[in-house]
Parts: structure tokens; C-alpha cells; sequence
């Protein structure tokens, strides 16, 4: 195991050395998306000075900033590149050279995004959870902050990252179908972000339609860590859905290797 | 004159060439029409979501805030649909060292670059951005007069050159550091700031997007005077000034990024 | 018709920390250091000449191609080609000059070639009846009638380093710029490109500036030679005074029946050569023996060698141009 995890050291060293290489690039894609937060958080503010409920849905003003920047801060932990990467070698042929390669391709480039991520993790979480924190501390007066709910959090957020990983090279394998992935891609984007709660939250649409919508894979994207992070699942209905995550993360495993099976029979019939 | 004319005539070849790609990658071009259709839609449905629970946002009501946001996917599309090779440019081009070849050929490396692509994918924004307003338009009592028509026809290619202006700027800065996608990027996301009423936001936006990155004025402003008929002057007038000042920096901000262009290693 | 002066170009780089420290620290911190890719390089070349541009990997030889093609601005010094400077008035500069980068194509990738060629035509102004003729010309020289049709992502790379020299020459260039251009294709082609090259010159006068790591190109087309190394001027000359000047090697070929050729003969040991002066290769009864002919003369050898030990066929050669510059870059001068 540990002689396995050496192997992989490498590429998490190289993952880092991205970020670091075109730092500025990447502070600007943070700043992008922080600003984004702020027009949601502008939006949410006169939707609650429009209405006349303190409480929307279960949400108070306090609570929807804290779970715009929440899912800012989650969806940037989870995020994964796989579909760019398995879908270009798709269609310019170079996967089948990783028939050849004597150790696992999709483990190099998780450990490569695991050595990116931990540098956007050192960054962004201590002040993004400091913000939060004093967010709510302001006004409920009292601190908030639960160091169980944090931990099953980040719990929470590694199976959002497995199912997003494993969920976006099923979706690479699309790249056989399609040959334009950047538009795809975005539709995909678009109605993960929906469905995920990254757009407006899943308690805000009509009740058969969340229920649904609970059991899909995607409100396990984003929804779930951010909601047992804010201490709306507790007991229960946490393990429930932390179970329902791990269900997630096994099945689209199962399905990335499916997927692969069947695409290096493809190619070995076509020959490339 | 004659180079307005070589010009005009470089950009017909250059969009043959492109519609003539599109007949190659069909369904490509379909898939990408439909992608931004989709990130339209979702915005759709998060506004209607929303209206369902108030009856007005600060007084705008639902017709009118889809009326903005459907007016500011105009300019956008017409700058995404035109020029958005610049992107490249920040993204790759640049970092590859695949500009090279603009500076090899006897024609104005912005303006090759501007023309080289056409981004059918823009048609999906269009196509939502026209749907939207025809949709809204009977609801929201405009007061139409010739002056009124004329302005707006005149206002939109404007608008347009906001951000034609900010993407040749942000993008030039890949001269100097290689890689300026996100910097872009980032400038983008403050335009989603200028889709939904001005009057939502407090001071300091309000005044971050009027004057120092005015995305407000590609959409909110000139639709504000479209339906009030209030302030043609600012809210037409200071436009069409504010995009001509942001092209002449864009231009300005590219031709120094040239004479510091590096190139790459081969 | 192209004049350098003392190029130079200095550029930065960011230097790289090892470990996860370090990596934090150039993300808020980054070093950078200077780097001098051209240092001091002059050299003319006469119209209608082809110059061959030498010199080992990363020894700035395509740094220094990107001044003279006005794609970066020389640091400091002068270039002048056909009497402009490629940094001032780009536009009616680049119409003068043809330029390939073996490594990179300007086709238009999705199209089919013809189209590239087409638009081309509008952006360099090639007026129809010349563009015709022109075009007749190219597909004489390169034959690039058989896959004119295809779109450029098909091509293989023989026919798209073809396609490309096409395209680089559609506007009559008076200098052409050739920057590895026989990189990675097989011998065929390269023939194929080398007689396009030389007939291009001579029919046209074009002033060509080639650089390649196949010296066989140089061999056969270039008249004259600059090596640089790490940024500066090694060599600049013709091939023939490169051979006198560094090519006092000759090779000593012979055939023989006796065994252990090496140890009876033990030339080191009897001339007391250096050792980067003599080598002896054996293959089977053949023996192939360089040596330095400054410090033992050919005569010396021969006659030793004939006394030694019994011999069937034996020749004297120059060594070949390969070898001189093998020598060369091993030393760095």
C-alpha cells in the first residue's frame, strides 16, 4: 500500500506545481467565482426584502448567505476534470496507450487533481469558513460553529468527489457519441448545477420534485455536504444520505470500469 | 478606404470558411446551440422559482427582470458570436506559442484574430435572448416612438463592444503572463451582475458596474431606457462613450502586449 | 540581403521550488531569474544564398529565426533583411518572407488544403491570374494535387510539411525561412522537399535561412553555415573551410585477415595520439580508423599501418561533415 501510494507521489507533486505555475490564472478563476457568489447573494437579499416571510423554505437570510458561499466553497472542493481529459484522448486516439501503461491511468490523474486540490483547499477553506462562521455569529450572536458537523462535512465532501470523479469519466466516454465535449459538457454543467442545488436550493422547488430530486446522485454532488455542514440533516437522515452518497460513489466506480471494458473492446475491434 | 474594404472582404472569406467547417461538424455545432440554451433555461426556471414565492423583485416584476435579462443575452451573443476567438487567445494561443503565425502575415494580428472564428455555439443565446423579449414584450407596456426604435438599433452593436473592449484588453494581458483565460473570466462574472435590475445591488456594485468594470451598460441601462423611456441620455448616450473608451484601451492594452509577446520554446 | 548585428534577447523565467513549501511560496512569491537565449550573434547572408542555421538543442536557433521574422523584439542589436527591420511596418515586412516552423502548421486544420491556400490568397493580396500560376507551380514541386481535396487534420506529415512549404511560398517571398523543416519524415519526402528548396532558389533567387539537425539537408543545400551555441556565434563559413578548419580527421578504411587488428596495431600507444584523436572500429575483417592528421600525418599512418599487419583493400576519406560537427557540439569550443 505504501510502496503503491510512492508510486503516486510524483503526480500529486506535479498536481501543485500546476497551480503555482499559473498562480495569477488561478487566483482570477477564484475571484470569477466569488463574484458570482455575490450576484446570488444580491439576488437572494432582495427576494427576501420582497417577501414577507422571515423564513423561506426553511431558509433565513443568514442561512442562504451562509449556503451560497458553502456551495462556492464545496463545489470547489469536488469539482474534477475527468471528462476533458478521458474525452480528448478519446477522440485523438491516445487511449489506447493507456492499455500499455503499467499503472493505473485514472488513479495518476486523481492523485495529479489531489495535489491541485490541496493547495485550493489550504487556500480557500480557513477563510471561507471563518466568513461563514462569523456570518452566522453575527446574527444568531452566539458561535455556531460544530466541530462534528465540519468533520462529517468533509466526510461528505470526499464522497461528493468520488461520485463527481467517477461520474465525470462516465460522462468522457460521451466523446464516442459526441465529438464536440465543450458543448456537452456545459449542457451537463448546466442541469448538474440545477439538480445539484448549486443553483437555487433543492427545498425551494415544488415537493414531489425534491424528493426526487433527493435520491438522484447529484444532490450528493453539492447538497448534501452543504446541508449537513449547516446542521439540517442530523442523526438519522444523516447516515441516510452520507449512506446514500457511498451508494453513489460505488455505483458510478462501477460504471466507469463498465464503460472502460466496453470502449478498449471497442477500440481493439476497430483498431483504434 | 481601401483598407475598410479588405477588411470587409477578409471577414466574408474568413466566415465562408467557418459555415463551411460547420458543415463538417454538424451535430457538433447542434450539441453546442443546445448547451447554451440549456444554461439559459436554468436561469429561466431559478427566476420563475423565485417569482413563486414573491410578487415583485424591489418593485420589478417578473416580466420586466426576464425583458433585462433577455436583453442583455443580445450583445453578448453578438460579441460571443463574432469574436470569440479572443478566448483562445487567453486560454491557449498564447501559452503555445501558436501565435506565431498571426505574426507571420501581413494583416493587423487583432483583427485576424477578432474574424478568424465564428462561435455558433452564441446562437443559443440568441435565439433565448430574442425568444425572452417577444415573450415579455406585450406585458410590460412599452411607450414606442420612431426616436425610441432608432436608439435601441443604435445602441446595440455599442453594447456590444463593452465586451469586445474587455476581452481584447483582458485577453492581451496572455502577452505578458502566458495565460489570462480566467482574468476573463473573471470579468465575466461580474457581467452576470448587469442581467438583473441595478437597483438590487447597494452602492458600491451599483457603482463598480456603471464605472469601473460597466458591464451595466450592455444590458440593464439601455433596457432600463427601453422600458421607462427615462434618461436616453446616460443611459444611451454613456453607452456608446463608455464602449468606444473601453475599445481604445482594449487596442491600446494589445499593441503594447505584442511588442512584449514572448513566443514559447519549441 | 539579411544583415545581424550583436542580436540579443534575455528573457524571464520563473524558477521553480521543489516541495509543497515551495510551492506555496512561488504562488504568492515567484522568483524569476534572467535567461540570455541570443547572446551577441552577427552574420550575413548575400541574396540568393542558402545559409544553413546550426547548432545543438535549446542553442537559440529558433529564438534567433523568431527576431528575424519579426515574431519577438531583439533585447539589443540589429537586424536588417532586404533593408528593413522586421519590428517596424510588420504588415508589408512578412509580405516579403516565407516562414515554416516544422513544428507547428498554419493550415487551417478542419478544412480541406485547397481552402487554406484560398484564403491565404486574400490575406497576402495575391491577384488571381498570379495566384493560378502560382498554384500550378507549387503543386509542379510538391505534387499536392493528390490530397489537395483533404481536409489538413488527415494529412500525414509528410504531405502537411509539404503543404506547408506550399503555403509559405504562395506569395513569392523574397527570403524564406525554414525552421526544421525535414523533422521526423522519411527519406522520400525529404528528398522531395530538398530538390523543392534548391529549385525554389535557384529559379526565384530566393534567400533561404534553413536550420535543421539533419545535416544531410545542409550537405545538400546549404552553401555556407552558422553554428551557434548557448546563444553565440561558433562557426560561420563555408563547409568546405569548416573541413579545413576543423576537419583535419580523416578515416582510414581498410580490409584485413589478421586477428586482433586493435592490440598489434595500438596506434595510441605508437604515435602518442590524444585521446579524443584516434578511434579504431572493427566489424568483422573490416577496420574503420579515425584519426587527427595534424598530429600524425596520413602518410605516417599508412605506411605503419601497411608494415603491421597484412592488408586486402584500403581507402583514405574526409571525414564527413556529421562527424566534424559531433566534434563540434561535444566540445562546445
Amino acid at each position: 500500500m505504501k510502496k503503491k501510494f510512492r508510486i503516486y507521489m510524483p503526480f500529486v507533486n506535479a498536481g501543485m506545481q500546476e497551480t503555482t505555475t499559473y498562480r495569477a490564472n488561478w487566483i482570477f478563476l477564484m475571484i470569477g467565482n466569488v463574484l458570482g457568489c455575490f450576484v446570488s447573494y444580491f439576488i437572494w437579499k432582495a427576494v427576501f426584502i420582497s417577501g414577507n416571510n422571515e423564513n423561506m423554505n426553511g431558509f433565513t437570510m443568514p442561512q442562504m448567505v451562509v449556503y451560497i458561499f458553502l456551495m462556492f466553497l464545496t463545489s470547489t472542493l469536488i469539482s474534477s476534470g475527468g471528462t476533458y481529459d478521458i474525452g480528448e484522448e478519446i477522440r485523438d486516439g491516445s487511449i489506447a496507450m493507456r492499455i500499455i501503461k503499467p499503472i493505473s491511468y485514472n488513479s495518476t490523474f486523481l492523485f495529479q487533481e489531489l495535489g491541485n486540490k490541496f493547495m485550493t483547499v489550504c487556500i480557500l477553506i480557513v477563510p471561507l469558513v471563518v466568513g461563514v462562521e462569523a456570518v452566522r455569529c453575527i446574527f444568531t450572536g452566539s458561535v455556531q460553529f460544530n466541530i462534528f458537523n465540519f468533520l462529517m462535512y468533509i466526510l461528505s465532501c470526499v464522497f461528493a468527489y468520488l461520485i463527481n470523479f467517477f461520474f465525470n469519466i462516465c460522462f468522457g466516454f460521451i466523446a464516442f457519441i459526441i465529438k464536440y465535449l465543450w458543448g456537452a459538457n456545459m449542457m451537463k454543467n448546466c442541469i448538474v448545477g440545477f439538480l445539484s442545488g448549486a443553483t437555487i436550493p433543492l427545498s425551494f422547488l415544488p415537493d414531489t420534485l425534491e424528493r426526487v430530486f433527493l435520491i438522484l446522485p447529484f444532490a450528493s454532488l453539492n447538497y448534501t455536504p452543504v446541508m449537513i455542514y449547516m446542521g439540517m440533516y442530523s442523526g438519522v437522515s444523516m447516515i441516510y444520505y452520507l449512506a446514500l452518497q457511498l451508494f453513489w460513489v460505488l455505483t458510478f466506480w462501477g460504471l466507469s470500469k463498465l464503460l472502460w471494458n466496453v470502449s478498449i473492446k471497442h477500440l481493439t475491434v476497430q483498431g483504434g | 478606404m481601401r483598407q475598410i474594404k479588405r477588411m470587409l472582404r477578409m471577414h466574408k472569406i474568413f466566415v465562408a470558411q467557418e459555415l463551411k467547417r460547420m458543415m463538417e461538424y454538424k451535430g457538433d455545432f447542434i450539441v453546442g446551440i443546445i448547451g447554451f440554451l440549456f444554461a439559459q433555461c436554468t436561469n429561466m426556471l431559478f427566476l420563475w422559482i423565485i417569482f413563486r414565492q414573491i410578487p415583485s423583485l424591489m418593485g420589478w416584476t417578473l416580466n420586466q427582470v426576464v425583458f433585462i435579462y433577455g436583453f442583455s443575452l443580445i450583445p453578448k451573443g453578438i460579441d460571443h458570436l463574432l469574436f470569440d476567438n479572443l478566448w483562445a487567445i487567453g486560454h491557449w494561443t498564447v501559452r503555445k506559442g501558436d501565435f506565431d503565425k498571426y505574426l507571420t502575415r501581413p494583416v493587423n494580428t487583432l483583427f485576424h484574430v477578432m474574424v478568424e472564428r465564428l462561435q455558433i455555439d452564441a446562437l443559443g443565446e440568441l435565439i433565448m435572448g430574442i425568444a425572452l423579449i417577444c415573450i415579455t414584450l406585450p406585458s410590460v407596456a412599452i411607450q414606442w416612438s420612431l426616436l425610441k426604435i432608432l436608439l435601441i438599433i443604435a445602441v446595440i452593436p455599442f453594447a456590444t463592444l463593452i465586451y469586445t473592449g474587455i476581452k481584447i484588453a483582458t485577453a492581451a494581458i496572455a502577452f505578458w503572463t502566458k495565460r489570462s483565460g480566467n482574468i476573463t473570466f473573471m470579468f465575466y462574472m461580474v457581467n452576470d451582475f448587469a442581467k438583473y435590475p441595478v437597483s438590487i445591488y447597494n452602492n458600491a456594485v451599483r457603482f463598480i458596474i456603471t464605472y469601473i468594470i460597466p458591464f451595466a451598460f450592455t444590458a440593464y441601462y439601455p433596457a432600463e431606457y427601453i422600458l421607462t423611456g427615462n434618461n436616453p441620455l446616460f443611459n444611451i448616450g454613456l453607452t456608446i462613450v463608455i464602449s468606444l473608451i473601453l475599445m481604445v484601451i482594449g487596442i491600446f492594452v494589445w499593441n503594447k502586449g505584442i511588442r512584449a509577446y514572448e513566443s514559447a520554446g519549441s | 540581403m539579411i544583415y545581424v548585428e550583436n542580436l540579443r534577447k534575455e528573457f524571464k523565467k520563473t524558477i521553480k521550488e521543489p516541495g509543497v513549501l515551495g510551492s506555496f511560496k512561488s504562488l504568492f512569491h515567484p522568483k524569476t531569474e534572467k535567461i540570455v537565449a541570443v547572446n551577441d550573434i552577427s552574420f550575413n547572408v548575400p541574396e540568393g544564398e542558402i545559409l544553413g542555421f546550426i547548432g545543438p538543442n535549446g542553442a537559440g536557433k529558433s529564438t534567433v529565426i523568431k527576431m528575424l521574422t519579426g515574431i519577438l523584439t531583439p533585447t539589443s542589436g540589429k537586424c536588417t533583411i532586404n533593408g528593413r527591420n522586421p519590428n517596424e511596418n510588420r504588415k508589408s515586412y512578412v509580405k516579403e518572407i516565407g516562414v515554416v516552423f516544422g513544428q507547428r502548421t498554419q493550415l487551417w486544420w478542419d478544412l480541406p488544403l485547397r481552402e487554406t491556400y484560398a484564403v491565404l490568397k486574400e490575406i497576402y493580396e495575391v491577384p488571381d491570374d498570379k495566384y493560378h500560376k502560382r498554384m500550378a507551380f507549387l503543386n509542379e514541386i510538391l505534387d499536392l494535387e493528390k490530397f489537395i481535396t483533404s481536409p489538413v487534420r488527415t494529412l500525414s506529415l509528410g504531405q502537411r510539411m509539404r503543404a506547408d512549404i506550399a503555403a509559405s511560398l504562395l506569395h513569392s517571398p523574397k527570403v524564406l525561412f525554414l525552421d526544421e523543416p525535414t523533422i521526423g519524415l522519411d527519406v522520400v519526402v525529404k528528398d522531395n522537399i530538398r530538390n523543392a528548396v534548391d529549385y525554389i532558389n535557384k529559379q526565384e533567387k530566393t534567400t533561404v535561412i534553413l536550420t535543421t539537425h539533419d545535416l544531410a539537408d545542409i550537405e545538400l543545400l546549404a552553401k555556407r553555415i552558422v553554428m551557434i551555441d548557448k546563444g553565440s556565434n561558433v562557426f560561420d563559413g563555408t563547409i568546405s573551410e569548416l573541413k579545413s578548419k576543423y576537419g583535419q580527421i580523416r578515416e582510414l578504411h581498410f580490409d584485413t585477415d589478421t586477428e586482433n587488428v586493435k592490440d598489434i596495431l595500438s596506434y595510441k600507444e605508437h604515435f602518442d595520439f590524444n585521446d579524443e584523436d584516434i578511434t579504431v572500429e572493427t566489424e568483422g575483417s573490416s577496420v574503420k580508423v579515425r584519426f587527427n592528421s595534424e598530429a600524425v600525418p596520413v602518410s605516417d599512418m599508412l605506411s605503419y599501418t601497411l608494415g603491421k599487419i597484412n592488408i586486402k583493400d584500403i581507402s583514405v576519406k574526409d571525414a564527413d561533415i556529421e562527424e566534424i560537427i559531433r566534434r563540434l557540439y561535444k566540445q562546445g569550443v
